[in-house]
């Protein structure tokens, strides 16, 4: 079984997958959504797609927001169960990717019914706070190419957002991203990153947003901006902890 | 041959044990003579055999109820030979799981004065009072339910018990030994076999002669002194008289060849009413109907595209080893932390870095011990320390026993406050769920409540979940897929192979 993003001969991975995105329509099928979630997002009045899909809560991950809001919680804590936020965040988005189905046999001579994912994935973090996520995508899949952006957020000066950096694997244009930063307050750093991408010729329906805490404005400006992108997010909420890229790499 | 608790027992090892007066051979300040011999320590090993040769098989029925411990009294005067029966028996019952209990342990403490008394040979320890019966009942109340027990360890010096205990645990054949063992009609109701040694006083007096000169360089004046003055009128007033309660008489003591090899016969048509064939009842004498649903203790992780994916890989025999550890280790990740969320927690408001408060949850006070059964769980882990930094690790033997196919018990270590504690007993598959029913019963014996039992494995068998269901109902039961097969050989169908085996690189067929 090789690796999602592993495969030797491009041209054939990428004649493959194109014949898998006519298959598979659409390639996120995204249908985690809450209820818990829809009457946050009714409450904060506001219209979201269905692109957009929330973590399953159960008492263990309220626990790990829990940990991360918490002001007392020291920094290898935090970083402790931030890194456990982000596994799960991981493992959920890692469902969203096209599979096969297909047959193995057991040791015991049986077959199971299993299944198999098309290769062609990466992902890219948005510097700095992004790249604490890439440990949680590396441990999941082993050998991910990993794309980089980074973004100078806006200041008092410039009040506005700007790239400095970005740098892709070459077929960037015909793999599905997984796009990594933990907060989405106003939106707009994703946004820009976006449009980043979207400058890398990558179709806007092949990008999931892979984010720990949101805000239910930042969800809709990002996706009246771009209707087709594909969000999972561990927590909506009006306020987020926006010190994470500090908390998490100490540098408060 | 059988386990024993030759060493560290105050750690909380607890391999079962015999309890042997050993306090005594270390203080020899004490005057009054004991019937324990220098070679005690020499019984626990039988020929070539060493302690983790066998374990103990099965000691409760397929519905998790207990068999009771056997327990055998054992009487008769101050040097009649009891020690040597008890050891004879031992030897020829060739069975694991005994423990030997000595009276010894069980003196009274003594008040300052009486201790004045026993150091100027004054005290007597040859009447009843000088032991604690209601202690004894007690621990031989919980001995025969199987529960683990702490013994006290009587020091001879000061005539009060050590602050250490010993632990006993896991006995299936209990064996009391002591003069004033059939004193007490409540202890002696404990008894399934009752056994007087009945040796001349003559010969009893020339022994301790022997002994307590040549050995304990006592005088001859003194030991008669004391012979006369308490051990005889003892034997007399108390101790001949209780052989009415015997069932069996043993005359001359270990020599007597016939009269053991009849105990040894008794004791193994006994145990053989009590046992069973465990493992084929669960896997084939199922508890539940076909059909049926799965019970509700079983909270199974949701299945996704990833599990199936991580599934697909662990289960195709095709998988090279460095895959099948890399995705298994993924698969245990999420399983634990799916386990997890079963803990118990509660509403907390905590203030962010904003000062805005945050209605959150967190794990109520729970104190978690990740249990693993060895060798398979062992693999499990490190996936608990890596959610759950605080975890304590338990760890339990369970070995098939390749002959009578039953699982046995060889060895356990636990955390000594564990009955507090909430468990992960984590066990890689588990099939008729034989071993994993075992390792739930020793927790119980070790007082873990049931409802504090979290049974977590990466795969398990329909049959298996039930088999652990009907017997442990408030076991809560965690998996990431549940196979619908057992085959002929147990083995889980379709299934993954011996995840052991696999994970370690210890298949047969291999280079």
């Amino acid at each position: 079984m090789k690796e999602p993003d592993l495969i030797s001969d491009m041209k054939e991975s990428q004649q493959q997958q194109q014949h898998q995105v006519q298959q598979t329509k659409p390639i996120f099928t995204l249908g985690t959504k809450t209820d818990s979630t829809s009457k946050l997002i009714d409450l904060a009045n506001l219209k979201l797609t269905n692109k957009i899909s929330v973590l399953k809560c159960n008492n263990q991950i309220k626990e790990l927001h829990t940990v991360l809001r918490d002001c007392e919680t020291s920094h290898s804590d935090f970083k402790f169960y931030s890194d456990r936020l982000i596994r799960l965040l991981v493992e959920e988005g890692l469902n969203e990717l096209p599979y096969t189905e297909c047959k193995v046999q057991t040791p015991s001579g049986c077959y199971y019914d299993g299944v198999k994912y098309i290769s062609g994935v990466c992902g890219v973090s948005i510097m700095r706070s992004g790249e604490a996520m890439e440990k949680g995508l590396r441990e999941c899949c082993r050998s991910i190419r990993i794309g980089k952006i980074l973004i100078q957020t806006a200041d008092e000066d410039t009040n506005k957002s700007s790239v400095i950096y970005a740098k892709f694997p070459k077929d960037v244009a015909t793999r599905k991203i997984m796009l990594m930063y933990p907060i989405i307050t106003s939106g707009s750093t994703v946004i820009l990153a976006i449009k980043v991408l979207k400058e890398h010729n990558v179709s806007e329906k092949n990008i999931l947003v892979l984010c720990l805490f949101s805000t239910p404005s930042g969800l809709q400006s990002i996706s009246s901006q771009y209707p087709d992108i594909n969000i999972l997010t561990s927590e909506i909420h009006p306020f987020v902890p926006t010190d994470f890229g500090q908390r998490y790499f100490g540098t408060e | 041959m059988f386990r024993s608790n030759s060493s560290g027992s105050d750690s909380g090892d607890e391999c079962p044990s015999q309890i042997q007066s050993q306090a005594i051979k270390r203080t020899m300040s004490r005057t009054r003579t004991t019937s324990t011999s220098e070679k005690d320590c020499n019984i626990h090993i039988k020929g070539s055999k060493t302690i983790y040769t066998a374990g103990r098989p099965p000691w409760y029925d397929s519905a998790g109820q207990m068999k009771e411990a056997l327990v055998v009294g054992l009487c008769g005067g101050s040097a009649s030979g009891k020690t040597t029966v008890a050891k004879r028996i031992i030897e020829e019952l060739n069975v694991q799981w005994v423990s030997l209990l000595s009276m010894d342990s069980f003196y009274k403490v003594l008040s300052e004065e009486q201790h004045e008394l026993a150091n100027k040979n004054e005290y007597d320890f040859d009447h009843p009072d000088a032991f604690d019966f209601d202690l004894i009942i007690k621990t031989i109340k919980e001995l025969k339910k199987g529960k683990q027990v702490h013994i006290p360890v009587y020091s001879f010096t000061t005539h009060s018990r050590e602050s250490r205990t010993k632990t006993v645990y896991g006995a299936n054949v209990v064996i009391f030994e002591g003069i004033m063992a059939f004193c007490s009609k409540e202890l002696v109701d404990l008894m399934d076999i009752k056994i007087f040694v009945d040796t001349d006083a003559d010969i009893r007096l020339a022994r301790r002669l022997k002994r307590d000169i040549s050995e304990r360089g006592r005088s001859i004046d003194s030991v008669i002194a004391q012979y006369n003055k308490y051990v005889k009128p003892s034997f007399e007033y108390y101790i001949a008289p209780t052989m009415a309660y015997a069932d069996i008489i043993v005359p001359r003591g270990g020599d007597n060849s016939i009269a053991i090899d009849l105990i040894v016969k008794h004791v193994h048509r006994e145990l053989n009413i009590r046992g069973g064939k465990l493992r084929s009842d669960l896997a084939f004498k199922p508890n539940h109907k076909a059909g049926e649903p799965l019970p509700c203790s079983l909270h199974q992780l949701e299945e996704t595209k990833q599990t199936r994916f991580m599934h697909t890989i662990i289960r195709n025999k095709d998988t090279p080893r460095d895959e099948f550890i890399f995705y298994s280790n993924r698969l245990m990740r999420v399983l634990i932390e799916h386990a997890l969320s079963l803990l118990p927690f509660e509403d907390v408001i905590v203030t962010t870095t904003f000062n805005k408060q945050y209605e959150g949850k967190r794990h109520a006070n729970a104190k978690v011990c990740g249990v693993s059964i060895l060798r398979a769980g062992e693999c499990l882990e490190p996936a608990l320390c890596e959610v759950y930094k605080d975890a304590v690790i338990g760890k339990i033997l369970i070995q098939t026993n390749e002959m009578t196919s039953e699982p046995e018990l060889h060895y356990l270590r636990l955390p000594s406050d564990i009955k507090n504690m909430i468990v992960l007993l984590m066990d890689a598959t588990l099939a008729t769920g034989a071993a994993a029913m075992m390792a739930i019963r020793v927790l119980l014996d070790h007082s873990v409540e049931e409802k504090n039992i979290i049974l977590v494995s990466l795969l398990m068998a329909e049959q298996g979940v039930h088999n652990v269901a009907y017997a442990f109902p408030k076991v809560r039961i965690v998996t990431t897929a549940v196979d619908p097969e057992l085959n002929d050989s147990c083995y889980i169908m379709p299934g993954m192979g011996n995840f052991g085996d696999r994970y370690f690189g210890t298949e047969k067929d291999e280079f």
